[in-house]
């Protein structure tokens, strides 16, 4: 099943090598419902455009999981008909890779959804969300829409979460959104200083709940690197989000988990009507099951070949005089001296998709996510025609 | 597609250790919470399970839909808005469908997310929610949830939402939940009926926000019924909600969508999750939107399974409502929960618990031909232990 999107794409004769068509506008992020309202609506997206915009896995869920997936129709083909009960199944198959109890886990329509309901069942109109400034934007979207403030937290000089202004923030907060590594700037926090955080706000703040969003904590490579899974399987106030949209190639499928305390993941299973059966579908739960159930080597291997091509490209664009800011996930967050959307309207043009806008850095810091080597050379051979002069290596 | 979806759960669902809990229905989540899905009646090993708790197509998608889906496997890692087609292609579709434009759609996982959400758009603790009983539980679930008060109008002596005092009742509320064709009760009401209902409502609460649930339009061969899709465009403050999982046979795919006016969608697009809807569930909705054949001969066969399965419920004295859906409420003379746990113990899973009905009926969920004939010869020995030669003597006598 060497099925990459491309690949597919060409197969089936519908691609050709080529410009891109005016109508293609592409750059739309995870969050385009809430956040992109700006952007003109995507039709299509074309077959030979390079997808660096949605920090995705570029290769997908692999054949293990295309398998189970293709297995979950059942030959009768009826299996998509049918509600399914397989979430329970996917449950356990997360509590016994997480070591912890099926009471500690919560599915959602990818973390999304898990995202959504920890914001609306722990700030108020009195209880704000505290979060980086930028972050993944889900969060402060969703308490701005319920009416509830935000209060966002600078980072520091090198684009790293502030952990002491934070958790000044933090006090008398109802959630604190903590974003590691930290959508769009890729940068992390050791998961010392992560503990000494959480200690920090429980003891300043007992009241506050964090949110460790974990997105792309396969993605980490620094030697300071664990989970906070154990921490917040005994607080109620921590919990941590995890996706399958990342490393294990899922995005298409929707499929997201929190784990915590039983007594948090009940409040949010009951906020939202059960343990995520009726927003998931079949085809997800059985490639959720097929994709944890894997052995490490799957992410392992992702793990390393995404190491690769951030060293390339991050080193590409460190030659140009422009210093991304220190990478741990499979995109980097690089100042380009410029405004963001002219620099992505100019490569969209040319077939390269990159990220939105994050304020407060859209005029000079673009997010570029890492595709396959393959991608990121053809990439950065754009980026050096619209970088122009700037892009040319120091001698 | 010789292989039926017995041999799907035979193969792969059954061997869990606690047991396989197969009467999940729609609403599985909601009766979670409540009651624990462990609660539910289990199929004693070895018994083969006929499905009828779900109201779902027993046929599952069609061809073309399942070829969609297995075309999108290369873009399985992709977020729906990077797929081809993506999100916004399924919304337009949807919208030539109907002849209008994409903001007059919005896309849910599944029709339920949409009615959560125009729960907590449109109901506060001041203005509350009114539904029929029963009814889908959904809305007043939701509500319930956010401590907004919940008015619930017993349906009528033939089953059907009992409009008058629905309207009554509709008076300052925040929104109105009125599911036609109705579940569980599967009565209908004509399009007659639904225009004066909103116009009425309109009138003596014009700020009060009308959800007419189409969930089993497909089903419906009432020639007095129309969708009120059309009324939706036309009126403020109503929408229409519809959803793959019926007739489309796609309940594991989790797509539904509204219909309205576009100041009566802002609201719920707003709330909606961003990438609700699978890139495998954008394929298979539109492909399924190409193929309507499908549908109408899915309408066929269940309109003459429906028949039979009315007419043998009544040769065994269980009266059924007028149904206008894949399912059946019927009149079983005794509590559902036994009537329930007595089939499950032969491997028929029924409806669970509606009240205020609970004690007399239960809702039956029409699966194929072969599937009612065998389900049929269960309700006989359930519900007249010792009438069939070849069944031996039953536990329950409390059916005759």
């Amino acid at each position: 099943m060497a099925l990459t999107r491309r690949g597919f794409v060409q197969t089936a004769g519908m691609g050709a090598a080529g410009a891109l068509t005016g109508s293609f506008i592409g750059a739309r992020g995870r969050e385009h419902a809430l956040w992109s309202m700006v952007e003109p609506t995507l039709l299509a997206v074309e077959p030979n455009v390079i997808l660096l915009a949605s920090n995705e896995n570029p290769l997908g869920p692999g054949a293990t999981v295309m398998n189970a997936v293709e297995a979950a129709f059942g030959e009768g083909g009826r299996a998509p008909g049918r509600y399914s009960a397989r979430s329970r199944d996917l449950i356990d198959a997360i509590a016994k890779k997480q070591r912890v109890k099926p009471e500690n886990v919560v599915l959602g329509c990818g973390s999304t959804q898990i995202l959504r309901s920890a914001t609306h069942l722990f700030t108020t109109k009195d209880k704000p969300l505290v979060g980086t400034i930028p972050t993944y934007e889900e969060c402060a979207g969703y308490a701005k829409l319920l009416g509830h403030p935000v209060r966002p937290v600078g980072l520091d000089a090198n684009f790293r979460i502030d952990l002491d202004r934070l958790a000044d923030a933090s006090r008398g907060a109802g959630l604190v959104f903590y974003c590691n590594p930290n959508n769009p700037t890729a940068t992390y926090v050791g998961a010392r200083a992560t503990r000494e955080f959480l200690s920090k706000v429980n003891r300043e703040s007992p009241d506050t709940t964090v949110l460790l969003d974990e997105a792309y904590f396969d993605y980490v490579t620094d030697p300071d690197h664990d989970t906070h899974i154990p921490i917040a399987v005994e607080h109620p106030r921590v919990i941590v989000a995890r996706t399958f949209s990342k490393a294990f190639g899922m995005a298409g499928l929707r499929l997201g988990y929190a784990i915590g305390h039983r007594d948090t993941i009940r409040k949010m299973v009951d906020w939202d009507g059960g343990t995520g059966t009726g927003s998931l579908n079949v085809l997800a739960m059985h490639a959720g099951i097929a994709a944890i159930e894997q052995d490490a080597s799957f992410t392992a291997s992702e793990r390393a070949r995404n190491t690769t091509v951030r060293d390339f490209t991050m080193k590409w664009f460190g030659d140009r005089g422009m210093k991304p800011a220190e990478s741990q996930a499979n995109f980097m967050f690089v100042n380009i001296g410029r405004p963001v959307k002219d620099f992505r309207d100019a490569c969209r043009a040319k077939g390269v998709l990159v990220a939105r806008d994050f304020p407060p850095f859209e005029k000079s810091h673009c997010r570029i996510s890492f595709g396959t080597m393959d991608e990121m050379k053809k990439a950065v051979a754009v980026f050096g025609q619209v970088l122009g002069k700037r892009a040319t290596a120091a001698a | 597609m010789s292989v039926s979806r017995r041999e799907f759960l035979a193969g792969r669902a059954v061997p869990r250790s606690g047991g396989f809990i197969a009467a999940r229905g729609m609403e599985a989540y909601l009766a979670e919470a409540a009651q624990g899905a462990d609660g539910r009646p289990m199929i004693p090993p070895g018994v083969t399970e006929i499905r009828l708790s779900s109201n779902e197509n027993p046929l599952g998608p069609g061809q073309a839909v399942l070829g969609a889906i297995l075309g999108r496997f290369p873009e399985a890692g992709r977020y729906p808005v990077n797929s081809t087609p993506n999100d916004g292609a399924l919304t337009a579709a949807i919208a030539r469908q109907f002849k209008v434009k994409p903001e007059n759609i919005v896309l849910g996982a599944g029709s339920q997310e949409i009615l959560k959400s125009a729960v907590r758009a449109f109901t506060t603790p001041e203005r509350g929610l009114v539904t029929a009983a029963p009814s889908f539980e959904n809305c007043p679930a939701t509500a319930r949830r956010l401590g907004h008060p919940v008015a619930e109008i017993k349906v009528d002596s033939a089953f059907r939402l009992d409009v008058e005092p629905m309207i009554a009742a509709s008076k300052g509320a925040g929104l109105v939940f009125f599911n036609n064709p109705n579940n569980p009760t599967a009565t209908v009401h004509g399009a007659k009926t639904v225009a004066d209902f909103v116009a009425r409502v309109r009138q003596s609460s014009p700020g009060t926000v009308i959800l007419i649930d189409e969930a089993y339009h497909d089903y419906v061969t009432d020639p007095s019924y129309e969708s009120a899709i059309p009324l939706a465009l036309a009126t403020p403050n109503v929408f229409v909600t519809r959803t793959f999982s019926k007739a489309y046979g796609m309940a594991g795919m989790r797509v539904g969508y509204a219909v309205g006016r576009p100041d009566t969608m802002t609201p719920l697009e707003a709330l909606s999750m961003p990438f609700n809807v699978s890139v495998f569930g954008i394929a298979a909705a539109i492909a399924a939107l190409g193929d309507s054949r499908h549908i109408r001969e899915e309408r066929d066969r269940n309109t003459g399974v429906r028949a039979f399965t009315v007419q043998a419920l009544n040769e065994l004295g269980c009266k059924s409502a007028e149904s206008q859906g894949n399912f059946l409420f019927a009149d079983v003379g005794g509590p559902a929960r036994e009537f329930r746990d007595a089939c499950a113990r032969q491997g028929v899973m029924v409806g669970r618990d509606f009240p205020p009905f609970e004690k007399t009926h239960v809702r039956i969920s029409i699966g194929t031909m072969d599937e009612m004939k065998a389900a049929v010869a269960v309700f006989r020995k359930v519900l007249r232990p010792g009438s069939t030669s070849s069944g031996g003597p039953l536990e329950e006598d409390i059916w005759r």
